[in-house]
């Protein structure tokens, strides 16, 4: 593999992980030139939506790469952005040569999640919290905080099974829904709707559909639709989930 | 009003260990989380207008995440995804497709427009505070070793 090939990885790679891990879309295409103009690349153009990367660019002036890559929306990852961010202000300053920057890049893409336990009752203080800033009561919270628990050991276990991500939301609310209704029943919490909605804060894509909107402002057109379709259909699949346990809830007798 | 900005502090940190922020920012989410609830519920309520109440908030939410930003030299996104997760329509979108499916459609026009114009606001907000340029928050960053 030659230089131009190398920096092309890497310019590749860095958009990449940045895309994957939840960047803004004129972060990763700022980050990307910034690199490339580094390393003196007289060409380059770079066309990112929410799912992919497209960038034809040549080094030195006779040889184009060019690639397309496909890139799934996956859950965000921050730390990964900042690690990223970190690197490519350290490459600027010179500090790293390609391969040992590309090298970085596959530490940084593969960079842990928070440990489960953290994040499980982390989801669940989340949606206690999310529940009383809804207008929820203590009680409310309480039964909020047990049913987000719940709730994110469900979607880590069904995570590691491949499920789609439409049914992991329908079945994830469907599965906070009915231990809302048992934890109201057995007298926790005031407001079944109060609960509900905080319990399923986890899930409901409201980064998502703020994320689509800030694209279209930023003239990201297909970027934005692409987020608001993504909102939608999650939005959809957790009122499909929570609507069904809900009829079935009041054909069985209950309010 | 201080227990509501205490929660909002706990929902925002909540969520950044959930978004994977480095351990250290946890704090400095949760400072920008709260600032912008308290901003929102003192506009809401001399204003009354909630749609204004998130622009506010999200131009405040955008100031603080950039100052520390700058300051703690990481990308300006850790703070403002976590700061703005308060704010952003979620419960909204969600009461939307619910009113859909339980065939409630005026319910559901009425809450779509609510969660778009508050959408439209949080980035309207966003983005006037991006359009200030990065040397004022360096200003912000001597200042604030001083």
């Amino acid at each position: 593999m030659n230089d131009s090939e190398k920096i092309f990885r890497l310019v590749m790679l860095t958009g990449e992980i940045l895309l994957k891990n939840g960047a803004e879309i004129f972060r990763v295409q700022e980050t990307m030139l910034i690199i490339a103009q580094y390393y003196k690349v007289q060409e380059i153009d770079i066309f990112t939506i929410s799912n992919g990367i497209f960038v034809t660019m040549s080094v030195d002036g006779k040889t184009i790469t060019s690639k397309s890559k496909h890139i799934p929306i996956a859950p965000v990852h921050l730390g990964r952005i900042a690690a990223v961010n970190n690197l490519s202000r350290e490459i600027v300053a010179g500090k790293y040569e390609v391969d040992e920057a590309i090298a970085e890049l596959h530490k940084i893409s593969v960079m842990p999640y928070s440990p489960n336990s953290l994040r499980i009752i982390f989801a669940g203080l989340g949606s206690g919290s999310f529940c009383y800033l809804l207008g929820g009561s203590a009680f409310d919270s309480l039964a909020a905080l047990i049913a987000g628990m719940f709730l994110y050991i469900f979607i880590l276990c069904l995570a590691k099974t491949k499920t789609p991500k439409v049914l992991m939301n329908v079945f994830g609310s469907a599965v906070v829904t009915v231990i809302s209704i048992l934890l109201y029943s057995l007298g926790i919490g005031d407001e079944l709707d109060h609960i509900m909605i905080g319990a399923i804060i986890c899930l409901v894509p409201g980064v998502a559909i703020t994320t689509s909107i800030r694209d279209f402002f930023n003239e990201d057109y297909l970027a934005g639709t692409i987020h608001l379709v993504d909102a939608i259909l999650v939005a959809a699949s957790i009122a499909v989930g929570v609507g069904v346990i809900f009829k079935v809830w009041r054909l069985l007798g209950g309010i | 009003m201080l227990i509501q900005v205490l929660m909002a502090a706990l929902a925002t940190v909540s969520f950044s260990v959930l978004f994977n922020v480095p351990a250290r920012e946890y704090v400095f989410c949760g400072i920008t989380g709260a600032i912008g609830w308290l901003f929102y519920l003192i506009t809401c309520s001399m204003l009354g207008s909630i749609a204004f109440a998130n622009f506010i908030a999200a131009i405040i939410i955008t100031v603080v995440s950039r100052l520390f930003a700058v300051n703690r030299r990481v990308p300006v996104t850790i703070f403002l995804i976590a700061g703005i997760f308060p704010l952003v329509p979620g419960a909204g979108i969600y009461y939307t497709t619910s009113h859909i499916f339980n065939n409630e459609v005026n319910l559901a026009a009425a809450k779509g427009i609510e969660t778009i114009s508050i959408a439209i606001c949080i980035a309207f907000g966003i983005m006037v505070v991006f359009l200030i340029p990065q040397k004022l928050f360096m200003i912000g960053k001597r200042k604030g070793k001083a």
